[in-house]
Protein backbone atom coordinates (compact mmCIF):
# COMPACT_ATOMS: atom_id res chain seq x y z
CA UNK A 1 0.00 0.00 0.00
CA UNK A 2 2.86 2.25 0.94
CA UNK A 3 4.70 1.35 -2.28
CA UNK A 4 1.57 1.98 -4.35
CA UNK A 5 1.13 5.33 -2.66
CA UNK A 6 4.74 6.29 -3.49
CA UNK A 7 4.24 5.37 -7.17
CA UNK A 8 0.98 7.24 -7.32
CA UNK A 9 2.59 10.31 -5.85
CA UNK A 10 5.55 10.06 -8.21
CA UNK A 11 3.25 9.69 -11.23
CA UNK A 12 1.17 12.66 -10.06
CA UNK A 13 4.33 14.71 -9.62
CA UNK A 14 5.63 13.82 -13.10
CA UNK A 15 2.22 14.53 -14.63
CA UNK A 16 2.12 17.83 -12.79
CA UNK A 17 5.56 18.82 -14.06
CA UNK A 18 4.65 17.82 -17.62
CA UNK A 19 1.40 19.73 -17.55
CA UNK A 20 3.03 22.79 -15.98
CA UNK A 21 5.79 22.76 -18.59
CA UNK A 22 3.14 23.01 -21.32
CA UNK A 23 1.51 26.06 -19.75
CA UNK A 24 2.91 29.57 -20.02
CA UNK A 25 1.67 31.87 -17.29
CA UNK A 26 2.13 35.44 -18.47
CA UNK A 27 2.57 38.23 -15.94
CA UNK A 28 1.46 41.67 -17.13
CA UNK A 29 3.61 44.26 -15.39
CA UNK A 30 4.62 47.83 -16.04
CA UNK A 31 4.39 51.41 -14.91
CA UNK A 32 1.07 53.26 -14.71
CA UNK A 33 1.71 56.77 -16.02
CA UNK A 34 -0.58 59.72 -15.37
CA UNK A 35 -1.67 61.31 -18.67
CA UNK A 36 -0.56 64.84 -19.40
CA UNK A 37 -3.78 66.11 -20.99
CA UNK A 38 -6.28 68.89 -20.31
CA UNK A 39 -9.10 67.67 -18.07
CA UNK A 40 -12.56 67.33 -19.59
CA UNK A 41 -14.77 69.59 -17.40
CA UNK A 42 -17.23 66.96 -16.24
CA UNK A 43 -18.02 64.99 -13.09
CA UNK A 44 -18.38 61.41 -14.20
CA UNK A 45 -19.18 58.05 -12.79
CA UNK A 46 -17.38 54.97 -14.12
CA UNK A 47 -18.49 51.39 -13.88
CA UNK A 48 -15.87 48.66 -14.06
CA UNK A 49 -17.66 45.33 -14.43
CA UNK A 50 -16.36 42.20 -12.72
CA UNK A 51 -15.44 40.87 -16.15
CA UNK A 52 -13.34 43.99 -16.80
CA UNK A 53 -11.71 43.83 -13.37
CA UNK A 54 -10.68 40.20 -13.64
CA UNK A 55 -10.27 39.84 -17.40
CA UNK A 56 -8.08 36.92 -18.33
CA UNK A 57 -7.36 35.22 -21.61
CA UNK A 58 -6.43 31.64 -22.29
CA UNK A 59 -5.51 30.00 -25.56
CA UNK A 60 -4.20 26.58 -26.45
CA UNK A 61 -1.65 26.58 -29.26
CA UNK A 62 -0.71 23.36 -30.97
CA UNK A 63 3.04 24.01 -30.90
CA UNK A 64 3.55 25.92 -27.68
CA UNK A 65 0.88 24.69 -25.27
CA UNK A 66 -1.51 26.70 -23.15
CA UNK A 67 -1.06 30.43 -22.62
CA UNK A 68 -2.70 32.14 -19.67
CA UNK A 69 -2.77 35.94 -19.63
CA UNK A 70 -4.48 37.53 -16.61
CA UNK A 71 -4.46 41.20 -17.64
CA UNK A 72 -7.52 42.44 -15.72
CA UNK A 73 -5.68 43.70 -12.62
CA UNK A 74 -3.09 45.83 -14.40
CA UNK A 75 -5.65 47.03 -16.95
CA UNK A 76 -7.99 48.13 -14.13
CA UNK A 77 -5.25 50.08 -12.33
CA UNK A 78 -4.30 51.71 -15.62
CA UNK A 79 -7.89 52.77 -16.39
CA UNK A 80 -8.57 54.03 -12.86
CA UNK A 81 -5.51 56.27 -13.11
CA UNK A 82 -6.23 57.27 -16.71
CA UNK A 83 -9.84 58.33 -16.20
CA UNK A 84 -9.11 60.09 -12.88
CA UNK A 85 -6.66 62.32 -14.75
CA UNK A 86 -8.95 62.99 -17.71
CA UNK A 87 -12.04 64.38 -15.93
CA UNK A 88 -12.70 67.00 -13.23
CA UNK A 89 -14.01 64.34 -10.85
CA UNK A 90 -14.47 60.58 -11.15
CA UNK A 91 -16.23 58.09 -8.90
CA UNK A 92 -17.01 54.43 -9.34
CA UNK A 93 -20.70 53.56 -9.64
CA UNK A 94 -22.85 50.45 -9.95
CA UNK A 95 -23.79 48.91 -13.28
CA UNK A 96 -26.49 50.38 -15.53
CA UNK A 97 -29.45 50.92 -15.30
CA UNK A 98 -28.51 53.48 -12.65
CA UNK A 99 -30.70 54.14 -9.61
CA UNK A 100 -32.42 57.58 -9.75
CA UNK A 101 -30.42 59.12 -6.92
CA UNK A 102 -27.02 57.98 -8.16
CA UNK A 103 -26.95 60.24 -11.24
CA UNK A 104 -28.00 63.50 -9.58
CA UNK A 105 -24.50 64.87 -9.00
CA UNK A 106 -22.92 63.32 -12.10
CA UNK A 107 -22.77 64.59 -15.67
CA UNK A 108 -22.51 61.09 -17.13
CA UNK A 109 -21.19 57.57 -16.67
CA UNK A 110 -18.49 55.76 -18.62
CA UNK A 111 -18.54 51.98 -18.95
CA UNK A 112 -15.38 50.47 -20.49
CA UNK A 113 -15.32 46.88 -21.71
CA UNK A 114 -12.66 44.63 -23.20
CA UNK A 115 -14.33 43.09 -26.24
CA UNK A 116 -11.37 41.27 -27.72
CA UNK A 117 -7.83 40.23 -26.86
CA UNK A 118 -5.40 38.42 -29.13
CA UNK A 119 -1.72 37.69 -29.43
CA UNK A 120 0.82 36.35 -31.89
CA UNK A 121 4.02 34.48 -31.16
CA UNK A 122 7.08 34.63 -33.45
CA UNK A 123 6.31 31.04 -34.50
CA UNK A 124 2.91 32.16 -35.81
CA UNK A 125 3.80 35.55 -37.28
CA UNK A 126 7.27 34.71 -38.59
CA UNK A 127 8.55 37.97 -37.07
CA UNK A 128 11.00 38.52 -34.23
CA UNK A 129 8.27 39.85 -31.95
CA UNK A 130 5.48 38.81 -29.66
CA UNK A 131 2.51 41.05 -30.34
CA UNK A 132 -0.76 41.66 -28.53
CA UNK A 133 -3.92 43.59 -29.27
CA UNK A 134 -6.80 44.64 -27.04
CA UNK A 135 -10.08 45.99 -28.33
CA UNK A 136 -11.98 48.24 -25.94
CA UNK A 137 -15.54 49.45 -26.14
CA UNK A 138 -16.36 52.58 -24.17
CA UNK A 139 -19.97 53.57 -23.59
CA UNK A 140 -20.98 57.02 -22.33
CA UNK A 141 -24.33 57.37 -20.60
CA UNK A 142 -25.93 60.76 -19.96
CA UNK A 143 -27.64 61.75 -16.72
CA UNK A 144 -30.89 60.23 -17.97
CA UNK A 145 -29.19 56.86 -18.44
CA UNK A 146 -29.22 56.96 -22.25
CA UNK A 147 -26.19 55.88 -24.27
CA UNK A 148 -24.84 59.02 -26.01
CA UNK A 149 -21.41 57.75 -27.03
CA UNK A 150 -20.04 54.40 -28.17
CA UNK A 151 -16.38 54.04 -29.20
CA UNK A 152 -14.20 51.14 -30.13
CA UNK A 153 -10.48 51.55 -29.60
CA UNK A 154 -7.77 49.02 -30.37
CA UNK A 155 -4.45 49.05 -28.55
CA UNK A 156 -1.41 47.30 -30.02
CA UNK A 157 1.85 46.27 -28.44
CA UNK A 158 4.85 44.24 -29.47
CA UNK A 159 7.98 43.11 -27.74
CA UNK A 160 11.16 41.36 -28.76
CA UNK A 161 11.19 37.66 -28.05
CA UNK A 162 14.31 35.67 -27.33
CA UNK A 163 14.92 31.98 -26.90
CA UNK A 164 13.88 32.33 -23.26
CA UNK A 165 11.38 34.56 -21.55
CA UNK A 166 8.40 34.14 -23.89
CA UNK A 167 6.14 34.91 -20.94
CA UNK A 168 8.00 38.15 -20.24
CA UNK A 169 7.89 39.20 -23.89
CA UNK A 170 4.14 38.61 -24.18
CA UNK A 171 3.53 40.31 -20.83
CA UNK A 172 5.48 43.30 -22.09
CA UNK A 173 3.57 43.33 -25.41
CA UNK A 174 0.26 43.19 -23.52
CA UNK A 175 1.29 46.08 -21.26
CA UNK A 176 2.26 48.10 -24.34
CA UNK A 177 -1.16 47.33 -25.85
CA UNK A 178 -2.84 48.65 -22.69
CA UNK A 179 -0.67 51.81 -22.88
CA UNK A 180 -1.42 52.25 -26.57
CA UNK A 181 -5.16 51.97 -26.01
CA UNK A 182 -4.92 54.33 -23.02
CA UNK A 183 -2.90 56.86 -25.02
CA UNK A 184 -5.53 56.93 -27.76
CA UNK A 185 -8.34 57.34 -25.23
CA UNK A 186 -6.46 60.18 -23.49
CA UNK A 187 -5.82 62.05 -26.72
CA UNK A 188 -8.88 61.27 -28.81
CA UNK A 189 -11.77 61.16 -26.37
CA UNK A 190 -12.04 64.94 -25.97
CA UNK A 191 -12.11 65.29 -29.77
CA UNK A 192 -15.15 63.01 -30.26
CA UNK A 193 -18.17 64.96 -31.59
CA UNK A 194 -20.45 63.35 -28.96
CA UNK A 195 -18.09 64.41 -26.16
CA UNK A 196 -17.83 67.97 -27.52
CA UNK A 197 -21.64 68.23 -27.67
CA UNK A 198 -21.98 66.66 -24.21
CA UNK A 199 -19.46 69.08 -22.66
CA UNK A 200 -21.23 72.04 -24.30
CA UNK A 201 -24.49 70.91 -22.70
CA UNK A 202 -22.80 70.60 -19.29
CA UNK A 203 -21.28 74.08 -19.60
CA UNK A 204 -24.65 75.51 -20.71
CA UNK A 205 -26.34 73.89 -17.70
CA UNK A 206 -23.70 75.33 -15.34
CA UNK A 207 -24.10 78.81 -16.92
CA UNK A 208 -27.85 78.73 -16.24
CA UNK B 1 54.64 29.98 -25.87
CA UNK B 2 51.77 27.88 -27.24
CA UNK B 3 49.38 29.36 -24.70
CA UNK B 4 50.38 32.89 -25.76
CA UNK B 5 49.85 32.03 -29.43
CA UNK B 6 46.39 30.60 -28.68
CA UNK B 7 45.51 33.69 -26.65
CA UNK B 8 46.43 35.91 -29.61
CA UNK B 9 44.85 33.78 -32.34
CA UNK B 10 41.60 32.79 -30.60
CA UNK B 11 39.92 36.23 -30.67
CA UNK B 12 40.99 36.61 -34.32
CA UNK B 13 39.48 33.21 -35.15
CA UNK B 14 36.17 33.72 -33.36
CA UNK B 15 35.61 37.27 -34.61
CA UNK B 16 34.39 37.49 -38.18
CA UNK B 17 34.96 40.45 -40.47
CA UNK B 18 32.57 43.39 -40.35
CA UNK B 19 32.58 46.32 -42.73
CA UNK B 20 30.87 49.47 -41.51
CA UNK B 21 30.15 52.98 -42.73
CA UNK B 22 29.10 56.04 -40.71
CA UNK B 23 27.68 59.18 -42.33
CA UNK B 24 26.59 62.41 -40.77
CA UNK B 25 24.63 65.44 -41.89
CA UNK B 26 24.48 68.53 -39.71
CA UNK B 27 21.70 71.07 -39.95
CA UNK B 28 22.64 73.37 -37.07
CA UNK B 29 25.26 74.27 -34.49
CA UNK B 30 25.26 71.85 -31.57
CA UNK B 31 26.71 71.76 -28.06
CA UNK B 32 25.54 70.71 -24.63
CA UNK B 33 25.86 72.71 -21.42
CA UNK B 34 26.50 71.25 -17.98
CA UNK B 35 23.29 69.82 -16.57
CA UNK B 36 21.60 69.52 -19.93
CA UNK B 37 20.66 66.02 -20.97
CA UNK B 38 19.57 63.87 -23.86
CA UNK B 39 17.00 61.14 -24.28
CA UNK B 40 17.40 58.26 -26.73
CA UNK B 41 14.25 56.59 -28.03
CA UNK B 42 13.93 53.66 -30.41
CA UNK B 43 11.37 54.00 -33.18
CA UNK B 44 8.60 51.44 -32.95
CA UNK B 45 6.07 51.16 -35.71
CA UNK B 46 3.52 48.49 -36.38
CA UNK B 47 5.17 46.93 -39.38
CA UNK B 48 7.69 44.09 -39.59
CA UNK B 49 10.58 46.06 -38.13
CA UNK B 50 11.35 47.73 -34.84
CA UNK B 51 14.55 49.13 -33.39
CA UNK B 52 15.86 46.58 -30.90
CA UNK B 53 15.92 47.68 -27.27
CA UNK B 54 19.35 46.09 -26.99
CA UNK B 55 20.64 48.52 -29.63
CA UNK B 56 19.45 51.68 -27.86
CA UNK B 57 20.75 50.22 -24.58
CA UNK B 58 24.13 49.64 -26.23
CA UNK B 59 24.34 53.28 -27.39
CA UNK B 60 23.24 54.56 -23.97
CA UNK B 61 25.85 52.43 -22.19
CA UNK B 62 28.61 53.96 -24.31
CA UNK B 63 27.43 57.58 -24.07
CA UNK B 64 27.18 57.69 -20.27
CA UNK B 65 30.83 56.61 -19.99
CA UNK B 66 34.07 57.95 -21.39
CA UNK B 67 35.96 61.21 -21.13
CA UNK B 68 32.93 63.32 -22.07
CA UNK B 69 29.92 61.48 -20.61
CA UNK B 70 26.47 62.70 -21.62
CA UNK B 71 23.63 62.84 -19.10
CA UNK B 72 20.89 60.56 -20.40
CA UNK B 73 17.30 60.53 -19.22
CA UNK B 74 16.02 56.91 -19.09
CA UNK B 75 13.60 56.34 -21.98
CA UNK B 76 10.87 54.74 -19.83
CA UNK B 77 10.99 57.63 -17.34
CA UNK B 78 10.75 60.13 -20.21
CA UNK B 79 7.80 58.32 -21.82
CA UNK B 80 5.98 58.00 -18.49
CA UNK B 81 6.48 61.69 -17.64
CA UNK B 82 5.15 62.71 -21.04
CA UNK B 83 2.45 60.05 -21.45
CA UNK B 84 0.55 59.85 -23.83
CA UNK B 85 2.70 61.90 -26.23
CA UNK B 86 5.66 59.59 -26.91
CA UNK B 87 3.93 56.23 -27.38
CA UNK B 88 4.64 54.36 -30.66
CA UNK B 89 1.49 55.62 -32.40
CA UNK B 90 1.33 59.10 -30.85
CA UNK B 91 4.97 60.23 -30.90
CA UNK B 92 5.89 63.08 -33.27
CA UNK B 93 7.34 61.80 -36.53
CA UNK B 94 9.21 64.98 -37.43
CA UNK B 95 10.69 67.94 -35.59
CA UNK B 96 8.08 70.09 -37.33
CA UNK B 97 5.44 68.56 -35.05
CA UNK B 98 7.27 69.62 -31.88
CA UNK B 99 5.79 73.12 -31.67
CA UNK B 100 2.24 71.66 -31.73
CA UNK B 101 3.25 69.09 -29.11
CA UNK B 102 4.87 71.69 -26.86
CA UNK B 103 1.63 73.68 -26.91
CA UNK B 104 -0.09 70.83 -25.03
CA UNK B 105 -0.63 71.59 -21.34
CA UNK B 106 2.33 70.62 -19.17
CA UNK B 107 4.59 69.28 -21.93
CA UNK B 108 7.01 72.24 -22.04
CA UNK B 109 7.21 72.25 -18.22
CA UNK B 110 8.07 68.55 -18.04
CA UNK B 111 10.81 68.96 -20.68
CA UNK B 112 12.21 71.95 -18.80
CA UNK B 113 12.12 70.10 -15.46
CA UNK B 114 14.11 67.21 -16.91
CA UNK B 115 16.43 69.71 -18.67
CA UNK B 116 16.33 67.73 -21.91
CA UNK B 117 18.27 69.50 -24.66
CA UNK B 118 18.32 66.77 -27.31
CA UNK B 119 15.93 64.02 -28.30
CA UNK B 120 17.52 61.33 -30.45
CA UNK B 121 15.39 58.87 -32.36
CA UNK B 122 17.07 55.63 -33.41
CA UNK B 123 15.44 53.93 -36.36
CA UNK B 124 16.61 50.69 -37.95
CA UNK B 125 17.40 47.09 -37.20
CA UNK B 126 19.70 44.16 -37.88
CA UNK B 127 18.45 41.54 -40.30
CA UNK B 128 19.80 38.29 -41.67
CA UNK B 129 20.08 38.78 -45.43
CA UNK B 130 21.57 35.44 -46.41
CA UNK B 131 22.31 32.07 -44.89
CA UNK B 132 23.42 28.69 -46.09
CA UNK B 133 25.64 25.65 -45.63
CA UNK B 134 24.89 22.64 -43.51
CA UNK B 135 26.24 21.00 -40.42
CA UNK B 136 25.31 17.79 -38.67
CA UNK B 137 26.20 16.53 -35.25
CA UNK B 138 26.19 12.89 -34.21
CA UNK B 139 26.80 11.05 -31.01
CA UNK B 140 27.43 7.32 -30.55
CA UNK B 141 28.99 4.90 -28.12
CA UNK B 142 32.35 5.48 -29.84
CA UNK B 143 32.15 9.25 -29.48
CA UNK B 144 30.62 12.05 -31.44
CA UNK B 145 31.23 15.26 -33.27
CA UNK B 146 29.97 17.92 -35.62
CA UNK B 147 30.91 18.12 -39.30
CA UNK B 148 30.16 20.67 -42.02
CA UNK B 149 29.88 24.41 -42.13
CA UNK B 150 27.04 26.94 -42.03
CA UNK B 151 27.09 30.69 -42.48
CA UNK B 152 24.76 33.64 -42.14
CA UNK B 153 25.18 37.21 -43.33
CA UNK B 154 23.70 40.07 -41.30
CA UNK B 155 23.09 43.65 -42.27
CA UNK B 156 22.75 46.32 -39.58
CA UNK B 157 21.31 49.62 -40.75
CA UNK B 158 20.42 52.41 -38.32
CA UNK B 159 19.78 56.13 -38.44
CA UNK B 160 19.86 58.58 -35.54
CA UNK B 161 17.80 61.71 -35.96
CA UNK B 162 18.79 64.36 -33.43
CA UNK B 163 16.20 66.98 -32.46
CA UNK B 164 17.18 70.14 -30.60
CA UNK B 165 14.40 70.76 -28.06
CA UNK B 166 15.62 74.33 -27.40
CA UNK B 167 15.02 75.37 -30.99
CA UNK B 168 12.40 72.70 -31.85
CA UNK B 169 14.38 71.82 -34.96
CA UNK B 170 16.31 68.90 -36.39
CA UNK B 171 19.98 69.30 -35.51
CA UNK B 172 21.13 66.54 -37.85
CA UNK B 173 21.22 62.88 -38.74
CA UNK B 174 23.80 60.15 -38.38
CA UNK B 175 23.52 56.85 -40.21
CA UNK B 176 25.41 53.66 -39.49
CA UNK B 177 25.54 50.65 -41.76
CA UNK B 178 27.48 47.49 -41.02
CA UNK B 179 27.60 44.14 -42.72
CA UNK B 180 29.23 40.90 -41.71
CA UNK B 181 29.12 37.14 -42.25
CA UNK B 182 29.35 34.67 -39.40
CA UNK B 183 30.47 31.06 -39.78
CA UNK B 184 29.99 27.93 -37.74
CA UNK B 185 32.51 25.29 -38.72
CA UNK B 186 32.13 21.74 -37.48
CA UNK B 187 35.54 20.13 -36.98
CA UNK B 188 34.53 17.54 -34.40
CA UNK B 189 33.74 20.46 -32.10
CA UNK B 190 31.70 23.38 -33.52
CA UNK B 191 33.89 26.45 -33.95
CA UNK B 192 32.01 29.75 -34.24
CA UNK B 193 33.50 32.67 -36.16
CA UNK B 194 31.08 35.43 -35.31
CA UNK B 195 30.68 38.77 -37.01
CA UNK B 196 28.69 41.29 -34.97
CA UNK B 197 27.51 44.02 -37.34
CA UNK B 198 24.93 45.30 -34.81
CA UNK B 199 27.67 45.83 -32.27
CA UNK B 200 29.89 47.57 -34.84
CA UNK B 201 27.02 49.87 -35.87
CA UNK B 202 26.31 50.67 -32.21
CA UNK B 203 29.92 51.59 -31.44
CA UNK B 204 30.28 53.69 -34.60
CA UNK B 205 26.97 55.48 -34.12
CA UNK B 206 27.58 56.17 -30.41
CA UNK B 207 31.04 57.60 -31.08
CA UNK B 208 29.72 59.90 -33.81
CA UNK B 209 26.64 60.88 -31.78
CA UNK B 210 28.79 61.92 -28.82
CA UNK B 211 30.97 64.09 -31.06
CA UNK B 212 27.89 65.58 -32.74
CA UNK B 213 26.10 66.49 -29.50
CA UNK B 214 29.19 67.81 -27.75
CA UNK B 215 29.87 69.93 -30.83
CA UNK B 216 33.30 68.58 -31.71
Amino acid sequence: MGHFSYQTHLAALVMGILLTSCTTNVRVEGTVPTPLVAKIPANIGVHFSDEFRTFHYQEDLKDSGTWKIPLGGKNLTFFQNLLSSMFTAVEEVSEPPFPDGEMQHLDGVLVPRITKYGFLTPAISGLKFYSASIEYQILLYNREGEVIGDWNIVGYGKSEGGSFGADEALGDATMLAIRDGGARIAIEMSQQPQIIKWVKNIEATVAE
Amino acid sequence: MIQRAVAILLPVLIAGCVSSRIEQSREGVTGIAGGEGMVILGRASYNDHQTEESFTDCISDILVKGATPIRLIPDQEFKDNLFPWFEPRTAPTSAGELSRLFAQPGVQDRIDEANVRYLTWIDGDTVTVDKGGSMSCTISTFGGGCFGMSYWEQDASYEASIWDLDNLTTAGQISADANGTSYLAGLIVPIPILARPGNAACKGLAKQLRAFVVGE
